[in-house]
């Protein structure tokens, strides 16, 4: 079963959906428009940019510490929770459980994030990567 | 602020409080763990200004949206590839992915 339709056969789960490089490319299922889909869609590709940024930063002071390649992230709000592995997004409730059932799904569909993920999100968009980007 | 408590989360390799600046105060490190004082001391100046961007974020998704429920923040991770830190406020724990409690944790660093 595709990762966003297994997410979102869980109760408690509001929105799923996958982005690409620039955030404008998604896809998404749950209580969102189009164009609140394409916010979180960017807002959710600049902060993965920035752990990964911040990653690269620990790395130099500890090499192999643990942190690199960030798998995701977790904004935990007062009622929801916005969850990002690799270029997934969702977003839950705040119930018992829910939050580590997510992320084990989350983590175990999407796999281990590789080192180079601007080409793993460019990827996304088709075409030659290695030309877009470099 | 029990450090001690918190290195009793399944997984815990760091328990550490740091000033709203970012700056380390104080810490517990697991014996054997790959994490040093310099590295969290950059952790919690990184977890100072994520939870900053965040609580950004929330506010806005919130007026531009109409949706509720995002604020106020209770916390901040992020997921490394063995590791992830949990923050909120002026404390965080780093724990061990394999063994990690997402709520927990939460709560933890909430409760502190």
């Amino acid at each position: 079963m595709h990762i966003v339709k297994q997410l979102m056969s869980i109760p408690g789960v509001i929105a799923a959906g996958e982005y690409a490089y620039r955030g404008d490319r998604f896809s998404y299922e749950g209580a969102l428009t189009d164009e609140f889909a394409r916010m979180a869609s960017i807002l959710c590709r600049g902060n993965t940019l920035s752990v990964n940024m911040q990653s690269e930063i620990f790395d130099s002071f500890a090499e192999n510490c643990g942190c690199r390649p960030v798998q995701g992230w977790i904004v935990r709000g007062d009622q929801i929770t916005v969850c990002a592995v690799g270029n997934y997004f969702s977003f839950i409730e705040n119930r018992d459980e829910l939050l580590n059932d997510v992320m084990t799904i989350m983590r175990a569909k999407v796999g281990d994030v590789q080192d180079d993920l601007l080409v793993n999100l460019y990827a996304k968009l088709g075409g030659d990567t290695k030309e877009a980007l470099y | 602020m029990n450090l001690d408590k918190m290195m009793d989360l399944p997984g815990a390799l760091a328990a550490f409080t740091y000033s709203d600046k970012g700056e380390l105060q104080s810490h517990v490190l697991r014996e054997g763990t790959e994490l040093t004082p310099q590295v969290l001391d950059l952790l919690a100046r990184s977890c100072v200004a994520n939870q900053a961007i965040a609580s950004m974020e929330a506010r806005g998704w919130e007026a531009v949206t109409g949706q509720t429920g995002f604020q106020p923040l209770k916390g901040f991770s992020v997921v490394g590839l063995e590791w992830s830190v949990v923050v909120n406020g002026n404390c965080g724990v780093v724990v061990r992915n394999r063994d990690v409690d997402y709520e927990a944790s939460f709560k933890a660093v909430q409760a502190g």
